[in-house]
This record gives C-alpha cells, structure tokens and sequence, in this order.
C-alpha cells in the first residue's frame, strides 16, 4: 500500500488476469450458446444489422463457442492450481456463509452496521460457489460434446440427452450467476470494491471499515515478518 | 516455502489435471452396433417414378404406414412472434411433391441434358441417415436419436421446431409443423415453432427384421436395405458396371443411403435447380444434389486439439506465476499501526 494515496493492494495482476479472462470468455460463451438455439434468426430477423449478421450462422456462432471454451478451460485450470499451490483460499465458502450472507444484506438494506467480513464478503464466496458450480458442469458436459461433435466420437442416446439438458441448465445457472454478480452493485456499498478489479487496489480506510478481518490478517503477517527482521 | 514443498504440491497438481483431461472412461459407448448396421440402395436406372400412377407407390406406402404420426394442429396456429409467420403445412396433407411433415419421401422427376440427349430421371428423395449426422450432433435438446441401426429419429414428444436441424442438414431434410409439440405448453408465443418431422426408417420394422415400406412397396426393385457395407459394395459394383455414379457414399462425410446412377449427380442437380427455377419454386422440402458436400462439423477437428491443450497449458502457466510469485513474495505495503 502507498501511505500517499491511501490505497492497499486487493487484486494482484494474476486475480485480475483471471477475473476479466473469465469474464469475456463467459459472455462470449453466453452469447455464442444462445447462438446455437434459434434464437436470432427468430428474434433479430432477416434483416439483421450487418455487425449482427454473424450472430445467425451457426457455423460462426459454433466456431467461436468452442475458441472461448479454451479460453475459459485454461483460465479456470489456471486459476485453480494457482491457488492452490500458493494455498490461497480466501474465496472459498465456509460454514455459515448463508446466514452470514442473510446478516450483512439485512445490514446494507436497514443501513445497519455490518459483521465484520474477511478479504471477501460471505455472499461473494457464495457467488463464487456457484459461478464455479456453474463452470464444472458446463466444462463436463461442454467436453462430451466436443468429444461427440468434433472429435469424431459418438455417445449412446442417454448420455446425449443427459450432457445436452446438462449444458442447458448450466447456462441457465451461469446466466443467473452473472445477473446476480451484477445486481451486487446496486448496493453502493459493494461499489468501492470495483476499483480493486481495475487497478488492483482499494481504499484502506474502506478495508479497515468492511473487511476488517482480513485487515487484522495482514497486520499480523506484517508483524510476523517484522519480528523475523528484527 | 521451500522449493521440494513447492514442486510436490506443483506436480500433485499438475497430475490431477492430466487425469482429468486425458481419462476418456466416462464416455459411455455409442447406441450404434456396427454389427447390425443398416444401409440401402436407391437405384436411379431402375426407378420409373411410378408414372402410370397417381402417386408413386413408396410414396403412398410410406404416407399409409406413418399417417396415425401426421400432426394435427388446432386452428388457428401463432406466428413465430416477432415473425408475422408459421409454417403449416396442414391444408397440404395430400401434397406428395417435396417433403413436408405429412410426406418423408417424395420422387424428384426431372429431364436431364447428358450425352447431347435429354433423358427422365426420377429421384426417391428422403433422410440420407448420415453417419456423423449435424443434424442429431447440434440438436440443442438432444432429441434426435441415432438408432443400433444407425437410422437417425426425431423424438416427436421432445422436440421444439427450431428448426436447427434443417438448417444444419446439408439438403435441409426435416420440415417443420406449427402448432403441434411440446412448444404449445411452455411458452408458445416467444420459444419454439412446432415439430420437425422425417423419414425415421421404418426403425420399428428394421427391429422386427423387417423391411422398410419404401422398399416393400418398389414394383422395380429399385431400393434394396441391407447391412451397411454389403449396400456400399453393391452400390459401387452397380456403378462401376453401369460406368456410373454413386452419392451418399462421401457426401456430408458418408451416409447410409447410396444413389446409384448412370447420369451424373451435377447433371441431375443442375436439372433440379434449372426446374426449381422454372417453376418460380422457394418453398422448402425439395433437395438439391449437389455431389461432395462437406460436413460443417470436419473443419472444426483443431477446437479438439485446443481444448485439450488447454487444461494443460493452464496447469503450467500456473505453475509458472506461482513459483514467481511465490520467490518474490508480493506482500502488501499495508500502513499498520502497530
């Protein structure tokens, strides 16, 4: 943290690598899945405008499905194993979570103080769970279907149905998983966490304020390695 | 962290990755026997179309067989809102000149220019039953089925008329009825557009060891089902003798329905664009025959190699940033008061 501007690191560069990989990707993979079901034809008509043209070919829409869903693999192991090796799990839900998650939205909404939260809110390990769910079963399902459709290979007319409505309810999940990402910054609250994903770094004062738990995490690790030091 | 710590936890992940990516066990083994594959021969030089009748007789006998499936819509049918239309093909039911839901086969007749002289050519149209089928490959629901037999069917309860499936069929096979199916009882007004309907086979006959009707019902022989490969071979040694052509073979990266031909299929397309034309004809349901037509689904084999380099490349850029990171140790300049 720079002591002139007030500001401590949230987000390092490989968080916000991820972050905005993932973002585009998934989108993109929105978008491009939605093209595979007839959906523009029907609703943007024959006459779409010409940047939109590309949404109505499936060919197009399949193409470019498949180049996002490597991206997203390789950001999502990428992630993962990251993470692991450095054990860093400040994301991941804990028990209470839902309640915790119940406490700090009735706080926000009566204006009321808050719990004091770790480097992430109880709803955000939540959010997370579920994007991850989300990502899991479309990955697993996603890779059936290539299996089936480009690699050559053929599946029985169960797994078909299965990993093809497997698919569909994890769009549905991811798109549902994505509004509510969104909807989190209709809480002005929540906004002093976006300049993290930008830059990196967020107001100290806001830290100690919301997320004092992390807050209290760092300054012992910063007293720890001043007694080694010393 | 020491660095035996971190290639431990590097290589035990790594490899966790490897398993995933690589491990091909959980695909269940496909529907399809090989053993009890089923192909036919439609043999151009053999079929007169039936011109004596009113209706060439695999056509009545294919309409006779499958009636009780014909859809029945109520009236009136939505248009596919925003859309200002539908596809109904319900006041047609008798039309036996191009597929529509109420006819899976139909005879193309049309006079050919070859060796400077013209000469009638009469093509039974109908499903190809192609061995990597688009059309059951990109279903969005998964409803269409790929029999032992390798007939490829449209599950009628489940399917949405969409529609995709003509579209990514290389001669638009299925055609679509409005207000029938499953569509009516979710959202009918914004999703949806009905039942697409084929010739599925006669899959209930091939499981009884019997014939097809199209083929029961030829007075000329002129289309013969029977083990894939046998088909194949026999269609080729027809061909050759004749010093003809065979389609179905190559086309949309193989099919189990060979033509079998002494005029050339550019010939005989060109015939059916040239009548198409003539006859001011748009409407779906007539085939073209265009020879090698490719599957849209062969170009794309690159997207498997990418996704399975891509778990892998992860694995390793990870291992990467967090060996470096991990050496330079980014601790936050935090302002403490201690």
């Amino acid at each position: 943290m720079s002591k002139t501007t007030g500001k401590m690191i949230r987000q390092p560069k490989v968080n916000r690598f991820v972050h905005w990989t993932a973002a585009v990707s998934i989108i993109m993979l929105i978008i491009t899945g939605l093209g595979q079901m007839p959906l523009y034809g029907r609703y943007l008509g024959p006459n779409p405008p010409v940047f939109l043209e590309w949404l109505q070919s499936y060919e197009i829409t399949l193409w470019l499905h498949y180049t996002f869903a490597s991206i997203l693999i390789f950001t999502a192991i990428f992630h993962l194993i990251h993470h692991l090796i450095r054990k860093e799990f400040a994301i991941v839900p804990r028990k209470g979570d839902l309640k915790g998650s119940y406490h700090l939205m009735k706080a926000m909404i009566l204006k009321k103080p808050e719990p004091p939260s770790h480097k992430y809110l109880p709803e955000q390990r939540l959010a997370y769970a579920l994007f991850a769910v989300s990502i899991l079963l479309l990955v697993v399902t996603g890779a059936f279907k290539v299996y089936q459709n480009v690699a050559g290979g053929s599946l029985s007319n169960t797994m078909m149905v299965v990993m093809t409505t497997g698919h569909n309810i994890g769009t549905v999940l991811i798109i549902f998983a994505f509004i509510g990402h969104m909807a989190a910054f209709l809480f002005k609250d929540n906004r002093k966490m976006l300049p993290g994903m930008f830059t990196g770094k967020v107001d100290q004062e806001y830290v100690k304020h919301r997320h004092s738990l992390w807050y209290d995490e760092l300054k012992q690790k910063k007293q720890r390695k001043n007694k080694k030091i010393s | 962290m020491d660095r035996r710590n971190f290639l431990k936890r590097a290589s035990a992940a790594t490899a966790a990755a490897a398993v995933m990516t690589t491990s091909n066990k959980w695909v269940s083994a496909s529907a399809i026997d090989e053993d009890k594959q089923i192909g036919s021969i439609i043999d151009l030089s053999k079929c007169d179309g039936c011109e004596y009748q009113d209706t060439p007789l695999c056509v009545a006998a294919c309409k006779t067989k499958n009636e009780h499936r014909f859809p029945q819509p109520e009236k009136p049918i939505q248009d596919y809102w925003p859309r200002d239309h539908h596809e109904d093909w319900s006041d047609e039911q008798e039309r036996i000149d191009r597929l529509t839901p109420y006819n899976w086969t139909f005879v193309d007749s049309v006079e050919v220019d070859y060796n400077g002289e013209k000469k009638k050519v009469h093509v039974p149209r109908r499903c190809m039953h192609c061995d990597d089928a688009t059309c059951q490959k990109l279903c969005p629901f998964g409803v269409i089925y790929k029999s032992e037999h390798g007939a490829v069917t449209i599950d009628e309860d489940f399917c949405m008329g969409g529609a995709k499936c003509r579209s990514a069929c290389p001669w638009d096979i299925p055609q679509r009825q409005a207000g029938v199916g499953l569509y009516k009882n979710l959202a009918p007004t914004f999703a949806g557009g009905g039942v697409m309907f084929k010739c599925d086979m006669c899959v209930d006959l091939l499981e009884k060891g019997e014939k097809p009707a199209c083929e029961t019902s030829c007075p000329r022989d002129a289309i013969t089902f029977g083990p894939l490969e046998e088909m194949r071979m026999e269609a080729n040694r027809r061909a050759n003798d004749m010093g003809g052509f065979v389609y179905g073979d190559e086309e949309n990266g193989g099919t189990h329905t060979f033509y079998v031909s002494e005029v050339p299929y550019e010939k005989i397309d060109e015939a059916i664009q040239r009548d198409k034309q003539v006859n001011e004809d748009q409407r779906p349901g007539r085939p073209h025959m265009k020879p090698e037509v490719e599957n849209l689904l062969y170009t794309a084999h690159g997207f498997t190699l990418a996704m399975m380099i891509a778990p892998v490349a992860g694995a390793a850029a990870a291992g990467i940033t967090a060996y470096k990171t991990l050496k330079k140790e980014e601790v936050e300049e935090v302002d403490i008061d201690e």
